[in-house]
């Protein structure tokens, strides 16, 4: 039995053969599972945020359009085939429902519209995903049989 | 000196926060006392600095389920505040507001939500005039949003909100004391980095 591999905030980790990947608790963040089944290479990433803003040294995997490329360009490093990658997404939720105030809390659509722009942008097609609404998600990912599972509270058990 | 991030902050300039927060916990408690009927004092509030990977280890883990209230802060100064509540503190309010107790989460009826909703609200007003009292600014509040669910989730939204600026957050933990029974308090603080400089400016433990 091996323990799980958590993926913390603004993080990625990977793992090949079998593992399983886990984030806690995906707010407006959003967790994104690549995978190539051929060669069970598996990688999650937690974003934060939607893009990157000017030069900052910000630790890349914080957000969307540069943690994904990043992590591709590591996949392949360790043998993954681009055409072969898919995708799983969850999160991007809206945690408060904030009575007249637009922009504030709404982080998570824009995280959503990004993950899913710069996926189609670097060939990857989303396989399944289970993002928006109101509530946390906690994402498994499973390496060995490229399956995702989705725990939150109050609801049923999500099979990604 | 202008501060770019929380943790800049010097002794002096987090013990401005630390005096902030008593005086608001002194407020709320007062709040309370009249609006549950019974006397409520407080214990010696805390400031505390979070790195974003910390914080949710350090209130009880990501998956822990926690009710929270979220208010905007504008006028002078621009920020949101945001209310924890454990369950230990709602089933005291719902017990003076004459309100069945809840086991989980689950229970909570929309009457009660309204109830911690009001009182969230009432604790976080008292916390927003102690800053506009001693700084002299104008504040407005907005309507208070409550959410329920996963503790990492809902620390998700002042982060990726001040993501851009800051990996760090300010807490205000300031234990309200009934009949010898403590209950956890805590406020997360977060003016904007223009209206922290502002706000230290203001209070004058930062000159030009």
């Amino acid at each position: 039995m091996i323990s799980n591999i958590v993926v913390g905030i603004s993080d990625m980790k990977m793992a090949r053969n079998e593992g399983v990947l886990v984030t806690y608790a995906l707010g407006s963040c959003i967790g994104i599972c690549l995978y190539d089944p051929v060669v069970k290479l598996a990688a999650m990433i937690h974003i934060m945020l939607p893009v990157k803003l000017g030069n900052s040294n910000d630790n890349v995997f914080k957000f969307a359009d540069s943690g994904i490329p990043e992590t591709l360009r590591k996949m392949e490093i360790f043998g993954a085939v681009r055409s072969r990658i898919v995708a799983k997404i969850a999160g991007g939720a809206r945690m408060f429902d904030i009575p007249g105030n637009g922009s504030l809390g709404n982080i998570g659509m824009r995280n959503i519209e990004s993950v899913r722009q710069t996926l189609r942008a670097q060939g990857i097609r989303i396989l399944k995903e289970d993002v928006g609404a109101n509530y946390a998600r906690t994402l498994y990912f499973d390496c060995k049989t490229g399956n995702g599972v989705i725990k939150s509270y109050g609801r049923n058990e999500i099979v990604l | 000196m202008e501060i770019r991030s929380y943790d800049e902050m010097n002794k002096d300039e987090i013990d401005v926060f630390r005096e902030i927060g008593s005086i608001g916990t002194g407020n709320a408690a007062t709040a309370l006392s009249t609006t549950l009927s019974a006397t409520i004092t407080m214990s010696l509030p805390e400031v505390n600095i979070l790195d974003y990977s910390t914080v949710s280890a350090f209130l009880g883990g990501p998956e822990k389920i926690i009710a929270a209230v979220l208010v905007h802060i504008s006028g002078d100064i621009e920020g949101i505040m945001l209310y924890l509540l454990d369950l230990n503190f709602i089933n005291f309010v719902l017990e003076k507001l004459n309100l069945e107790c809840i086991k989980t989460y689950e229970d909570l009826t929309d009457l009660d939500k309204s109830a911690i909703s009001e009182v969230s609200n009432i604790i976080i007003s008292s916390y927003a005039s102690a800053v506009s009292q001693l700084a002299g600014i104008n504040t407005r509040l907005s309507v208070p949003a409550m959410a329920i669910n996963m503790l990492g989730g809902i620390m998700s939204v002042p982060m990726s909100e001040y993501g851009y600026v800051t990996d760090k957050m300010m807490m205000i933990g300031g234990n309200f004391v009934y009949e010898n029974q403590e209950m956890t308090s805590n406020l997360l603080m977060l003016p904007d980095i223009k209206s922290l400089n502002f706000l230290l400016k203001k209070l004058g433990v930062i000159c030009d």
